[in-house]
């Protein structure tokens, strides 16, 4: 089946073994044109692995990876036309910063005259104007991350990979460049591939989000999807944090909800409980979505939850407060906007309240 | 307090054994260096009364060691030259491939350096007189290439690992083929060490004695040959005046070593001399 | 990455230098060795039966005593060495500068590469029977040409090498032991002196090992050394070969020293690497 003339990439069935281990398990994905997608996992989750095979340095075993409509069969990393920003960067040492931009515009072969201009550009884009004659050497590593986006840039590749591209700078700065670094991408209309671990990163820079866990895709969607409607445990733990509560569906529905009861006895309102085969759930619950109410407030509407607790520690965050609530199953985490300072110290009796609206039902998993 | 005065002690002891040490490496040095210039015609006690360069004079007249230094020069030239190409290339492509015996391929080839020099080169002497090559200079160059190529071997093996994989990964990711890869990423990287080795190899080569004592003949034999029977023969002053041409030959190799290479990496990698 | 099979070629010239240089000589030497030797003719002739003899013909003591000779002051100044080059070391690594270590460096490997020829005649020069310090030698009751004199002057020969070379190796070793570890066995009540002893020393051993490995088969392995300094006197395994060859023309009984010399270089080798190195993980 031909793909829609905006399909830049697909990849469909891919397997690909190492020995025993099985590092990229019958993973399936396109990505359309400007899209930027984040492949998001643990280490040793097959996004590198993944990475690897779409840019040629690896072979699948079974699979079909195609790039604007051509299949990647026996093609050499030259010859896919794809970029590739290395995790350290991997600029030549030796040549100096122009030289480096002007490497794949050497191999594929541009006319002499148009290379100095289009490297004359791409570090105006950058932001380095005038570092043509510096040696990566004399750079600092945001400098050097600029220059090795430049070169990635510079031959217009169908397809832009970036590896893990800010976690080998310090927090400030990888706040910083995160902006540029989409601006940039968004500018040059470039449909791109981001690979990493930091969930930061996959949010903001990417449109969607493929979340990879032991060589499988646990899910893929929009940063809002993953976050507020993950569809297992190991992504609502890795996005974000997140409250647990485990137990079994005990009554029929009424008033338009089903109740939970937890080992602790604590009963709560859900919505739908999904269609699993027995009636064990986890009930995961975001943190900034429990509001702290005062002990005494009655209880909400039907199909809010109000669970009693004590206050075990206040952490003033600046920007935020966390606070972490003893309840009857277990430590609740509370994060609410910093306005006016804490409202409750440490021993202070409170009271939860959650909307069954907000509870994200999982199968109960094994781990 | 025992603990201090031991401490001390051994301090004490540690500083004399030190200064013995360096005395004992210099004095022979600065007493070669000293003779060498010794006006006597004899070998007298130290100190010599006047300096002179005569035996220096007598070595370069001395048609016995300048035979003897053009020999060991042309084949230092020639056995490094051929030395280079077989040890670059090989450790290119032992260096790439990744399959199970590579150590041992690696060791195998660097096995040479664990054989004594003489029984190398009476094994050579016995086969290539089974072949029938009885040419002097042949065989001693045969003799030469195979003390030297895994100095060239080990010091581009270090060169190439020292090498970011990620580098010529991204040269082809940019349009390179592996050939143009090779060209403009990995060779210029591992020039340094190829250059280390290439020294390395002619200081071995200049140096041997073992190898080349086998392998010489009436007329083709090696300046270390020539030292090694003029030294039992008549044991003067002109071997002093050689010495102290050697030690220059030994300080400018290392100059032009630190100055491309840097002794540290040197040190680091042991490609030193074992 | 691949390109296994495009780096076929580039081996062969490898190849073709090892087997014809080295590993097919190597089997013609382990042949010979097995050859009957005639007296007075020169080497095998080219039929000559097969026979242990020359190996048997080591077992007698005149052979044995040459090789425990070898052994014995290879063994001495292999650990001499050793005992001067770490201290010599540690110096070098805590109390100079950065500046004076980089010369002092570059003062071990000048020594290091200099010509074996040029240190050996330095020493028979020096501290030879003709030279300068003859008189010195004579008023202390040693005679320059006794034999125990020749072999610690063969040893000290050895030791030229060795330390410099030792030192080296020793250095990269001890730059890698954090000197807050003693320290802190100080600090814990320990003198300077019993700190070293059990924390610095351990923690060098195996650069210790690798650096006797490197001395002892340099030693074993050593011809120029006890050729000049040993005056003829002192003979190491390695002259003895040479002696075979050019003297008496008996090339089985110097292949056959040969390869036991080889043997025992690769055992202590293979020992030295794998079982001793490993216990000191």
């Amino acid at each position: 089946m031909p793909p829609s003339p905006e399909t830049v990439i697909e990849f469909r069935n891919v397997n690909k073994r190492f020995g025993a281990t099985t590092a990229v398990d019958n993973v399936t994905f396109t990505v359309a044109a400007g899209e930027t997608i984040s492949l998001l996992g643990p280490s040793g989750c097959g996004k590198t692995t993944t990475l690897r095979l779409i840019s040629g340095f690896e072979d699948p075993d079974e699979g079909t990876i195609e790039i604007a409509g051509e299949s990647m069969v026996g093609k050499r990393p030259y010859e896919r036309n794809v970029g590739l920003l290395f995790q350290h960067y991997a600029l030549f040492p030796h040549m100096t910063v122009a030289e480096n931009v002007a490497y794949g515009l050497k191999h594929r072969h541009w006319p002499k005259a148009e290379i100095g201009d289009r490297v004359r550009d791409m570090l105006r884009l950058v932001q380095l104007q005038g570092f043509e004659s510096r040696r990566p050497g004399q750079m600092s590593g945001g400098q050097q991350q600029r220059v090795a986006l430049a070169r990635v840039l510079a031959t217009r590749p169908r397809l832009v990979l970036l590896d893990e591209p800010l976690s080998a700078l310090d927090a400030k700065l990888r706040e910083e460049l995160r902006l540029e670094l989409k601006q940039i991408l968004t500018a040059v209309g470039s449909t791109t591939i981001v690979v990493t671990h930091d969930q930061d990163e996959a949010m903001s820079l990417a449109d969607r989000i493929v979340i990879m866990n032991r060589g499988r895709i646990e899910q893929q969607g929009t940063p809002d999807e993953i976050y507020m409607a993950p569809r297992s445990a190991f992504v609502a733990a890795f996005i974000g944090r997140t409250n647990w509560f485990h137990g079994r569906i005990s009554s029929a529905p009424s008033d338009g909800y089903f109740r939970l009861t937890t080992e602790a006895g604590t009963t709560l309102a859900i919505r739908d409980p999904g269609a699993v085969g027995d009636d064990k759930r986890s009930i995961c619950i975001r943190p900034e979505r429990i509001e702290l109410v005062g002990a005494e407030s009655a209880a909400g509407k039907s199909g809010d939850n109000v669970l009693p607790g004590q206050v075990v520690d206040v952490v003033n965050m600046g920007a935020e407060l966390h606070y972490i609530i003893n309840a009857a199953d277990g430590r609740i985490m509370i994060v609410e906007p910093n306005r006016e300072g804490a409202r409750v110290r440490k021993g202070d009796g409170v009271k939860l309240q959650f909307r069954a609206e907000d509870c994200v039902v999982l199968p109960q998993d094994a781990a | 307090m025992n603990g201090r005065l031991l401490d001390n002690g051994f301090r004490l002891l540690g500083l004399v054994m030190i200064g013995v040490i360096l005395c004992f490496l210099l004095t022979p040095i600065i007493v070669t260096t000293v003779m060498a210039f010794d006006a006597r015609a004899y070998l007298g006690p130290l100190p010599p009364p006047a300096l002179s360069l005569r035996w220096f004079a007598q070595f370069f007249s001395d048609d016995y060691f300048l035979r003897g230094l053009s020999t060991s020069v042309q084949l230092a030239v020639l056995s490094v030259t051929i030395s280079l190409c077989v040890g670059v290339t090989t450790a290119f492509a032992v260096e790439r491939a990744s399959f199970a015996g590579k150590e041992m391929l690696i060791s195998l080839f660097l096995s040479p350096l664990l054989v004594p020099p003489v029984v190398t080169g009476f094994a050579l002497l016995l086969f290539l007189s089974h072949l029938g090559l009885i040419n002097g200079f042949a065989r001693l160059l045969c003799g030469h290439i195979i003390i030297t190529v895994p100095y060239t071997i080990r010091a581009t093996l270090a060169g190439l690992a020292g090498i970011d994989r990620s580098l010529t990964e991204a040269a082809l990711i940019l349009g390179a083929t592996e050939r143009r890869a090779f060209w403009d990423v990995t060779l210029p990287l591992a020039r340094t060490s190829i250059v280390s080795g290439a020294i390395f190899a002619f200081a071995v080569s200049m140096d041997d004695v073992a190898v080349s004592i086998m392998l010489t003949d009436a007329n083709t034999f090696t300046l270390p040959v020539a030292l090694i029977s003029s030294m039992r023969a008549n044991f003067d002053l002109s071997i002093a005046a050689a010495s102290v041409m050697l030690m220059l030959v030994t300080l400018t190799l290392i100059v032009i070593l630190e100055k491309f290479v840097g002794l540290n990496r040197v040190i680091g990698q042991g490609v030193f001399r074992s | 990455m691949q390109a296994g099979r495009g780096s076929l070629p580039l081996l062969l010239p490898g190849c073709a230098v090892f087997l014809g240089f080295f590993f097919l000589p190597m089997a013609g030497l382990f042949l010979e060795s097995f050859r009957l030797y005639v007296p007075g003719s020169i080497g095998s002739s080219a039929n000559a039966p097969l026979t242990f003899a020359n190996y048997v013909e080591l077992l007698t003591p005149a052979f044995a005593s040459f090789f425990f000779e070898t052994l014995r002051v290879s063994l001495l100044a292999s650990l001499a060495g050793l005992l001067f080059a770490f201290p010599l070391a540690y110096w070098m690594t805590r109390s100079l500068s950065a500046r004076w270590r980089a010369i002092a460096v570059g003062f071990f490997v000048t020594l290091m590469f200099l010509s074996v020829l040029v240190r050996t005649y330095a020493l028979e020069l020096t501290f030879g029977a003709a030279g300068p310090l003859r008189p010195l030698l004579l008023s202390l009751g040693i005679s320059p040409n006794g034999r125990g004199y020749i072999e610690s002057l063969v040893g000290a020969g050895l030791l030229h090498y060795i330390v410099p070379m030792a030192t080296l190796t020793l250095l990269g070793t001890i730059q890698n032991v954090d000197p807050r570890l003693v320290d802190a066995a100080q600090a814990l009540g320990a003198p300077a002196w019993k700190a070293h002893l059990t924390i610095t020393l351990p923690l060098c051993m195996r650069g210790l090992l690798a650096a006797f490995l490197f001395a002892f088969t340099f030693s074993i392995s050593a011809f120029v050394i006890p050729m000049i300094l040993g005056k003829g006197r002192v003979l190491f395994i390695s002259n003895l070969i040479y002696n075979r060859f050019s003297e008496i023309a008996d090339y089985p009984s110097g292949a056959a020293i040969s390869i036991v010399l080889f043997a025992v270089a690769l055992t202590i080798v293979y020992v030295m690497s794998h079982q001793v190195l490993k216990r000191w993980k």
